[in-house]
């Protein structure tokens, strides 16, 4: 037999050992849980869910790819940039883990993984970009300008320097969406809830794509902030900061999402019945990751008709913006956005969700029906 | 000769050669390793044709796959060379109700075809548990069945034509839309459960079946397997074809409970579920008989409520198999010995002997299957970081697999032989696995379609 490329696979059969899995014990100093990894039986059965692998079709881009590769790290396989289309590519939603049938964590996992290659200095060009990007600007985007710009001086000059609660805006709703950010305080003004004098990126960015300690000095940043307003809990309207304050930063924060909020104080927003039927997008880090799912629809059905999508909730499909999918792969997270258009029913005037990812992704793709934060509907809904 | 840039004029983008990529494909579901050269994801079988063509002049081994989710090897390049990715060839081509068949590629997913078949009233009855996932041509490599053989067949009973491209890249087809045919040899059927060792399906044309109008659940348990073991036996002889007839003893039945702590189920013995199909008067006329000849053998028996109650046991019972590590953190289920069969009557036999392999090599187990066909699927669990666990789970297979031969048996039902059981051919099929030798001699001379699987 000929096979000409043998000598290459044998090479990356027998890798040089590194140093990543010389402790025994449960957490190796490759800091994947082995536990975890070796959960997966590869039966195959997140490959009829994961949505990158749906777009792109190599193995490597579906869930059991990508626990194979950690599999082979931890065997001894030599990290490489070989491994970055597969393990970069995962947008983190969750389905997988949410279908496993061994009980698998596939997200973690890949998280845990990605802060390893970064360890080694394996990253993509656009991984490297956001992370200095966020550590030079406090933001996601490279903004110069004040966080707050959405304000007037005026209305900046008169910002209460204490409370119990914080409106925690968000990259997104800062700099792309200050018209949610401008109605989501709005509302929650009223009810006593401030800004964080210095408010910076939450760290999401950087913990989905395994730039840990970089995360950990942005997150020690804005828990000072909070501890100086002396605020126990925070409301926020991105369901990837949500998803980090809730559970990256410390327990003794109480984080609340927007639609939980709104769902607690229906009856004090005083809001009228809109002749309007609409759907809603999970998003998958406020709920598959957290498990909001009654709180946006209680809000929506207060105020309009829904009429759901295909698949929701656990069942849900990835706008395709999370976990820097969106940032290092943009024509595989589209693809993901416009497939999850397709489950759009029919006859409905507005597609809401509650996360601006979700939202920029979902315009993005297209489709004819205008897509919009839940905060919006309720601004609709206000006397 | 550049292989590599001779497979990229073939199909440009979707070669692959990164060692991440290939590592991916060296595995399925089972313990079988092997890395590919080259992994291909063919859209025609002109592509398949000239790839298979290409290897043929070159003598490199080439080895279809379809969704990976086979328990055997079967679609583990054991011998490195080309792994053919068919899972991109997945348009269902044909849906014929007048002459009841569809023809597909070989890549469609046995869900997405029923799902494309049920607003005509049809469907492609085998159903392995891997459904959500497995691709058609997977199946016919396999010969793959699931829950609902012992009524309505295997995979075999359903395919009619198959378009094959044979190891020197000529292609044939296998049969044609005709019921019947009496002109010639049956190389359908040859094709089906050759597992890519005599050609790579390209298409197929599948017969289909209209849907039932209703299906009951009979869930009746049983003091322990043996006895519900005789009651299977007991349901066959008293004239009563289940659609489908599952066995699960108690730990699967806890490993199900972690799954969906919503199921009803029965807190004690081993249960079989019995399912029956028709109309609502023949069901129901069924289920009765079915609890009228258990209840004297049974703890427990009763219908299932609702047509949800029915979908979700179901769920859960396709999934069981994966699922053992939801009863401990610190096991995995690991597929060898998981597969054999024997004669319906020898089951109760082949029940206690497989609790006995267990407990003599001190290894947790879970036995569930398709006991109405005689297909034990017995789940040996292990720690996987325990070199000791391992070298005992690898001697209970062996046991487990020679004892179902003695018993008059196979060592696969519906997994396939693949590496994983190749050793264990011989045995089985004594002078007739020359025959297969020259079979496959004849059809592959050189050797490169699939080497290293059936023994051969």
């Amino acid at each position: 037999m000929k096979n000409e490329g043998r000598k290459e696979t044998e090479q990356a059969k027998k890798p040089d050992k590194i140093k990543i899995n010389e402790n025994e014990g449960e957490k190796q100093s490759f800091e994947v849980d082995r536990r975890s990894v070796y959960r997966c039986v590869q039966c195959g059965t997140c490959r009829s869910v994961c949505p990158v692998f749906d777009v792109v079709g190599w193995e490597s881009a579906n869930t059991r790819g990508r626990m194979l590769i950690i599999k082979s790290l931890l065997e001894g396989m030599s990290p490489s940039e070989d491994m970055l289309p597969s393990l970069a590519s995962c947008t983190t939603c969750g389905i997988c883990a949410a279908k496993c049938p061994a009980g698998a964590n596939p997200p973690e996992v890949v998280e845990a993984a990605r802060a390893q290659l970064v360890k080694c200095g394996i990253t993509t060009d656009a991984q490297k970009n956001l992370k200095s990007t966020i550590i030079t600007y406090g933001n996601s985007f490279g903004e110069t300008k004040d966080r707050k710009h959405w304000l007037s001086e005026t209305e900046r000059s008169k910002l209460p320097e204490k409370s119990d609660y914080v409106y925690f805006v968000g990259c997104f709703d800062s700099y792309r969406y200050p018209e949610f950010a401008k109605k989501t305080f709005g509302i929650l003004q009223q009810f006593g809830v401030i800004l964080l004098p210095d408010e910076q990126c939450c760290a999401s960015p950087l913990l989905r794509t395994g730039f840990k300690e970089d995360a950990e000095k942005v997150m020690k940043h804005n828990l000072e902030q909070i501890r100086k307003v002396g605020a126990h809990t925070i409301i926020t309207s991105c369901a990837g900061c949500y998803t980090t304050l809730k559970n990256n930063y410390p327990e003794e924060l109480r984080v609340i999402s927007l639609p939980e909020f709104l769902a607690e104080h229906l009856e004090e927003l005083n809001l009228k019945k809109l002749d309007l039927t609409v759907t809603y997008h999970d998003p998958c880090h406020l709920g598959r990751h957290n498990k909001v799912y009654d709180a946006p629809r209680k809000v929506i059905q207060a105020i309009s008709t829904l009429k759901e999508m295909k698949n929701i909730k656990e069942n849900a499909r990835c706008c395709g913006g999370g976990g820097g999918v969106r940032t290092g792969y943009p024509d595989i997270s589209l693809e993901l956005a416009k497939n999850r258009l397709q489950d759009v029913p029919e006859g409905v005037d507005y597609i809401v969700t509650s996360c601006p990812l979700c939202v920029r992704n979902l315009r993005d793709a297209g489709g004819n029906i205008e897509v919009i934060d839940i905060v919006e509907l309720v601004t609709m809904a206000m006397v | 000769m550049n292989i590599t840039a001779e497979l990229q004029k073939i199909v440009g983008g979707r070669l692959s050669v990164s060692p991440s990529e290939l590592y991916c494909y060296s595995s399925d579901a089972s313990q079988v390793k092997g890395m590919p050269d080259y992994v291909v994801r063919p859209k025609s079988t002109d592509e398949v044709s000239r790839i298979v063509r290409l290897a043929y002049e070159n003598e490199i081994p080439v080895t279809a796959r379809g969704a990976g989710t086979g328990l055997a090897g079967g679609a583990v390049p054991v011998g490195g060379g080309i792994v053919l990715d068919m899972s991109g060839m997945n348009r269902v081509l044909e849906i014929d109700i007048d002459n009841i068949q569809v023809l597909v590629e070989p890549g469609v997913i046995q869900d997405a075809l029923n799902e494309a078949l049920k607003p005509y009233g049809f469907f492609f009855p085998p159903n392995p548990g891997s459904s959500a996932m497995c691709t058609i041509g997977g199946m016919i490599g396999y010969n793959a069945s699931g829950m609902r053989c012992v009524k309505y067949g295997t995979t075999r009973h359903y395919v009619r034509d198959l378009e094959v491209v044979l190891a020197d890249g000529t292609v044939i087809h296998t049969g044609s839309k005709m019921l019947k045919s009496a002109a010639g040899y049956d190389l359908t059927q040859l094709i089906v459960g050759s597992e890519g060792t005599l050609g790579i399906v390209t298409k197929a044309s599948l017969k289909i079946a209209p849907l039932p109008k209703t299906r009951k659940l009979v869930i009746a348990s049983f003091e322990n397997a043996e006895v519900a073991g005789q009651a299977v036996v007991k349901t066959f002889s008293n004239g009563v074809i289940p659609s489908a007839c599952e066995i699960l003893d108690r730990v699967s039945l806890k490993v199900l409970k972690r799954y969906d702590p919503n199921l009803v189920l029965p807190s004690e013995g081993d249960v079989i579920l019995f399912e029956v199909d028709g109309t609502e008067n023949s069901a129901r006329e069924a289920a009765e008989q079915i609890m009228k000849v258990c209840a004297p053998l049974a703890l427990s028996i009763r219908l299932a409520e609702s047509e949800k109650e029915m979908a979700d046991i179901w769920a859960a019972r396709k999934l069981v198999g994966a699922a053992v590590s939801r009863l401990d953190p610190t096991k995995s289920r690991i597929y060898v010995g998981e597969d054999v069969g024997v004669p319906i009557k020898k089951i109760p036999e082949l029940l206690k002997r497989a609790q006995e392999i267990a407990e003599k090599f001190n290894l947790p187990a879970m036995k569930y299957g398709h006991i109405g066909d005689g297909n034990l699927h017995l789940a040996l669990f292990i720690d996987v970081l325990n070199k000791d666990e391992w070298d005992r789970l690898n001697q209970a297979a062996d046991l487990i697999h020679r004892t179902a031969i003695e018993l008059g048996g196979t060592v696969s039902s519906e997994h396939g032989v693949g590496a994983a059981r190749a050793e264990y051919m011989k045995a089985q099929w004594g002078p007739a696995l020359e025959v297969m030798r020259a079979i496959k001699k004849v059809l592959d001379p050189k050797g490169i379609l699939n080497p290293g699987k059936l023994g051969l």
